[in-house]
């Protein structure tokens, strides 16, 4: 077995960080239980689903957060 | 004494493959599930609700007491993107979407996660088509 590429999208890296993720993204000033950001919006859904997979594609070391601000 | 491995490695996949040949299955903890399916257990729940990669976004409902879900229930692609990841399917950003993807819900027994769930789960993906997994929390 080779594994799973995984990406975590997570508002609350403090909590998800103790478990490990490989990659994740957090995006800075969404509210939590809107993680892809606010209810049918859906090109900034997209825009952030797209960025979290981006990090798929990023040279990083394991454990990275990456951190995106996203329109309000 | 043979050296363990640390609890502190770090789960690293390279993705070697371009996203637009990629098909992705998204795995969840927010208590998304389908009308249909047996909602989640608010005190703890480690079972997992199979999602298929062709579900209607209006069959979803949220079951989770630990986050103001208000807005995931009206629109649940905010926790659970599933027409967003087919309409980037569609536009070839990614090859396409798993015909599985795995939600749970609110779960205390975080070791019984990790040593049964999450590698039942990992199992599952790894025999289908999968080749990156998208983790949104609770």
């Amino acid at each position: 077995m080779t594994g799973l590429s995984t990406v975590l999208v997570s508002l609350s890296p403090e909590a998800s960080l103790q478990a490990g993720p490989p990659r994740t993204l957090r995006p800075k000033n969404f509210e939590l239980g809107h993680a892809f950001g606010p209810p049918n919006r859906p090109d900034l859904q997209r825009q952030v689903l797209r960025d979290a997979l981006q990090l798929l594609k990023t040279p990083m070391e394991p454990a990275t957060l990456v951190e995106r601000e996203y329109p309000a | 004494m043979p050296a363990k491995l640390s609890r502190k490695c770090i789960p690293y996949t390279p993705f070697r493959k371009e996203l637009r040949e990629a098909t992705l299955a998204i795995v969840s903890m927010a208590g998304v599930h389908l009308t249909s399916q047996p909602p989640f257990d608010l005190e703890s729940d480690t079972s997992y609700r199979v999602i298929p990669g062709g579900a209607a976004t209006t069959d979803l409902m949220v079951t989770h007491e630990h986050y103001d879900h208000q807005d995931a229930s009206r629109d649940p692609n905010i926790m659970f993107p599933l027409d967003r990841a087919r309409e980037l399917a569609a536009d070839g950003f990614i090859a396409g979407v798993n015909n599985k993807h795995y939600s749970l819900g609110y779960a205390q027994d975080l070791r019984a996660i990790y040593d049964q769930v999450a590698p039942e789960i990992a199992d599952a993906l790894y025999q289908s088509q999968t080749d990156i997994v998208l983790l949104t929390a609770g």
